[in-house]
């Protein structure tokens, strides 16, 4: 796949290189030359953008500055110290990467920092570098730069055929990049990061790390783009480079193109400057930007997910309605030349992909196989349980740990040690805690103090992925997956990023029998969308199970499921026990912690109330009082 | 003493950055709608003043009369539209972003791309100015001030006293729980985006009052604007007047002492700081946020 798929941009940069090594003998008029030029220049851009803002969702205004950064690299060494342009290319594009890692090491750090803010964040950065410019007459001063022409090989025709081979080397260089992160362990990072960043935080997934190398990908090919930019304008101005409006256009072309497919940006690159061009030619100069922002406040609401995903439905409809626009016109020959054909052709294709489809939620409900038949041994729970006789090693202890939230005391003082092969029932009223507990073992919280060790390591201020790694697992109260992939990818990637990691082939094939587990290996080609509340709580258990872990931590998995359903997941709890793995339970259901757990654990009001074997717990006086009130403890004494 | 009437000066002019972010911030808060286009109306606000006071000789401030319910008018119907279309959070950014654009270009292709400026014959506050003591004050930014402390009480007593500013609050707490109890928030938020776009035809009148604009004047507000609403906590209308004035305070100090380039990037460096420690605004410690 990889391989083939390199292969083919080696092939499409061949081809396209040869245009303007023999373009006078193609009798190929420069002018198209130059409109390739910039398509090129600026599906570098578009996809220099979606490796961070397509890929993991965090939306960047500020590709100016990666741009301005490059020109600037470029125009300051080339013009003012003579530096040879082709080393420049190389150290705009480092520079750019430095500053994209600046900005991230800034911004990731946070995890309040998600969506608008990191938007607004960005939106700030080209407006200091901006400033900085003006001020520094080393780089600016506010009269601009003036960027010599370079030497281009003796075989080129002209100036132009130099750009364009240039802006395609970086271009191909950019989608190539883009089309290897999208098919390997990266790209799936970021796609579970896009999904639902804290869980794939949880399952193992190194989110800061991810996201700090996308943003460098940005960074460097938005600066490498930046200089051969500063060497097509000639003159770079802080107007020219760091204002809106190279965030506008990548941020159109990618939203129309698609932000999840390596494709998507160059799709959007091309139609868009297909249509600018066509409109400055037929005299709107004005109209541009006008369209343009109207195109992305349309899409935005009509089509989110652009064109890409709908072309693919329909690949065969969008090339007829090309070749029969483009076809018609050229036979009647009435009106414009064959470039505004073409356009007219491309848009008709653009229209035929995005009309609106029919709804197609009955096809997902049909392909829909019924459920494989539990074995009524397994659903009437009498699976022994190996493990519950001869608890093994301390597996978790916690000391003395405390989280308070202001004033709040969640948690204050508990101790607890949990052994391997238990399953541990953690019970108590409303607010005791208990999810708390969950996420403190997590790592989703710090505490306020103690310390809590896995297997003999201290896990206090590890990242959560760390936390996975060490072996704890765990699964939300109300489901996360993955939503843009299947039920079977979803626990491939739990896999992927685990304990033991695997490649993407192997960790498939493994996840079957993750799924297998939890019974719904017959649902591993459906969307998270297109499955019920319990199957996705299974999804959750078999994602958890899937990173190999030693303590799998169950948050109210059964919450909201009905009778038949709650047997069938308790069956499944034990399946999982079963296989090893110790277990604590957080649960309302009394009845079910009863029938599963080795041990209860009781909080109440952030402090331990009881701890044992579940009969004793039970009948524990002050449990009945915290669960039932003291009234009701005395009347049934 | 230069920079103290300097750090006086940028006090006033943080007025009207809080005026311009009242409404953007208060969108954003209640209804999760960030709408960049509240730039795109201030703009139009401020051509209109242009346009109102320099071809119908009207009184620069009175144009409000005439702006203010045209503003009223487009917000709402905006919202409205925003509201069917199930436009908020992240896509209203965007689609507003789209709108932005399109209200610059169109500010263009209609007023040209150059410098507009009310002439004194129109404009009788461009030269005043009140001294007191040894400071000296200029009018516009006087009356620009005035206006926010009027806006921003009255928008802070609404809030907090009449109905239908407790209905919003709880609205943007929680809105399941809000419509339960028989709150219209469609009728509501159509009514507080209007509001939120006749504050930006003051905003715009103001900015007409002492400055030229030109078509990608909006540009130059977007930085600062974001950065006193973020400070002053989204939402949150009296922490957007102390920001303002901060913000101002702070650019004006920079510009007078070191040089006015300087001011962009010693301001969102501030921002950015302010971000980090203080990501639910000034006025919130970092541990209480709301969302």
């Amino acid at each position: 796949m990889m391989a083939r798929g390199l292969g083919g941009f080696a092939l499409v940069f061949a081809v396209l290189a040869a245009l303007a090594v023999w373009r006078e003998d193609l009798g190929l008029p420069i002018f198209y030359l130059v409109l390739a030029s910039t398509a090129l220049f600026w599906i570098a851009q578009a996809t220099s953008w979606n490796v961070l803002s397509g890929y993991s969702g965090y939306f960047s205004f500020g590709q100016g500055a990666f741009v301005g950064v490059g020109a600037y690299t470029t125009a300051v060494l080339g013009g003012r110290h003579g530096v040879d342009f082709y080393l420049t290319v190389p150290v705009a594009a480092v520079f750019s990467a430095l500053l994209a890692l600046l900005v991230g090491a800034l911004a990731f750090r946070l995890r309040s920092f998600r969506g608008e803010i990191f938007a607004l964040l960005t939106l700030a950065v080209p407006f200091i570098l901006a400033a900085l410019a003006r001020v520094n007459s080393e780089i600016d001063g506010g009269q601009g730069v003036i960027v010599p022409v370079a030497e281009y090989p003796d075989w080129l025709a002209q100036f132009q055929d130099f750009l364009y081979l240039l802006n395609l080397v970086v271009a191909v260089a950019a989608v190539a990049a883009a089309f290897a992160i999208q098919h390997t362990r990266f790209g799936w990072a970021l796609a579970s990061i896009r999904d639902a960043e804290d869980v794939a935080e949880g399952l193992g997934v190194a989110t800061f790390r991810y996201k700090m190398l996308a943003i460098a990908v940005t960074g460097l090919i938005g600066g490498a783009a930046g200089s051969l930019f500063a060497l097509q304008i000639g003159f770079v101005t802080v107007e020219s480079v760091f204002g809106l409006t190279i965030p506008l256009f990548v941020i159109v072309m990618s939203v129309l193109g698609g932000r999840t497919h390596w494709v998507g940006p160059v799709l959007g690159a091309v139609v868009i400057v297909l249509i600018q061009d066509r409109l400055s030619a037929s005299g709107f100069e004005g109209w541009n930007l006008i369209v343009l922002g109207a195109i992305l406040a349309v899409l935005v609401v009509v089509a989110p997910d652009g064109l890409q995903a709908r072309l693919w439905r329909r690949p065969w409809q969008a090339a007829v309605a090309l070749v029969a626009v483009t076809g018609v016109l050229a036979v009647v020959d009435s009106w414009g030349g064959p470039l505004d054909w073409f356009v007219a052709g491309v848009l008709a294709a653009v229209a035929v992909v995005l009309w609106p489809g029919r709804a197609r939620a009955p096809v997902a409900a049909e392909r829909r196989p019924a459920a494989a038949p539990v074995a009524p041994e397994e659903a009437a729970g009498a699976v022994p349980v190996a493990a519950d006789a001869e608890p093994g090693e301390v597996l978790v202890e916690c000391r003395d740990v405390a989280k308070y939230f202001g004033g709040v005391r969640a948690l204050d003082g508990v101790s607890l040690r949990i052994r391997a092969g238990e399953l541990v029932g953690l019970v108590g009223p409303n607010g005791s805690g208990k999810t708390t507990l969950v996420n403190l073992l997590s790592g989703a919280l710090r505490p306020t103090s103690g310390s809590i060790a896995v297997a003999g390591r201290d896990i206090v201020g590890l990242a959560p992925h760390r936390i996975a790694h060490v072996g704890v697992s765990r699964t939300h109260q109300i489901p996360k997956p993955f939503e843009s992939m299947t039920v079977r990818d979803n626990v491939a990637m739990a896999i992927m990023f685990g304990r033991s990691p695997r490649p993407l082939a192997g960790a498939r094939e493994e996840a079957e029998a993750c799924l297998d587990v939890v019974h719904l290996r017959h649902l591993a080609d459906a969307k998270p969308a297109e499955i019920n509340l319990h199957e996705r709580q299974l999804l959750e258990m078999a994602r958890a199970i899937a990173t190999k872990p030693k303590v799998l931590l169950l948050d109210e998995a059964l919450a909201g499921l009905n009778p038949a359903e709650i047997d069938a997941a308790v069956a499944v709890v034990r399946r999982i026990h079963a296989t090893g793995i110790t277990i604590v339970i957080v649960e309302h259901l009394l009845r079910v912690v009863n029938q599963l757990a080795t041990r209860v654990v009781v909080l109440n009001q952030g402090a331990l109330l009881a701890d044992g074997d579940p009969r004793t717990v039970m009948n524990d006086p002050d449990v009945i009082r915290a669960y039932l009130g003291r009234h009701a403890h005395a009347r049934g004494t | 003493m230069t920079t103290l009437q300097a750090a006086l000066s940028g006090a006033l002019v943080g007025g009207m950055f809080a005026v311009m972010a009242a409404g953007l911030s208060l969108t954003w808060g209640m209804l999760r709608v960030i709408n960049l286009a509240h730039f795109g109306l201030i703009l139009v606000g401020a051509y209109l003043t242009f346009e109102l006071a320099t071809s119908w000789g009207l009184d620069p401030i009175l144009t409000i009369v005439v702006t203010v319910p045209l503003m009223f008018l487009v917000g709402a119907g905006l919202q409205w539209a925003f509201d069917r279309l199930g436009v908020e959070g992240f896509a209203s950014l965007l689609v507003s972003f789209g709108l932005l654009i399109i209200v610059m270009q169109t500010v263009s292709n209609v007023w040209s791309a150059d410098f507009q400026r009310m002439e004194g014959d129109v404009n009788p506050y461009a030269t005043g100015s009140v001294s007191i003591g040894r400071f000296v004050f200029p009018a516009p930014t006087l009356i620009a001030f005035v206006f926010a402390v009027v806006i921003v009480v009255a928008a802070d007593q609404v809030l907090r006293r009449t109905f239908a500013g407790r209905a919003l609050r709880a609205f943007a707490e929680d809105r399941a729980v809000a419509s339960a109890f028989g709150i219209d928030h469609r009728r509501l938020g159509m009514v507080l985006a209007g509001l939120s776009a006749a504050s930006a035809a003051v905003a715009g009148m103001l900015f007409a009052l002492g400055n030229a604009v030109t078509p990608s004047t909006p540009f130059e507000w977007i930085g600062i604007v974001f950065a006193v609403v973020i400070l002053g906590g989204i939402g949150q209308v009296g922490g957007v007047l102390l920001a303002g004035v901060l913000v101002g305070t702070l650019s004006a100090v920079v510009s007078a002492t070191w040089s006015p380039a300087l001011s962009p990037l010693v301001l969102f460096s501030a921002i950015i700081l302010a971000l980090l420690f203080r990501p639910h605004g000034l006025l919130t410690p970092a541990s209480r946020g709301a969302r």
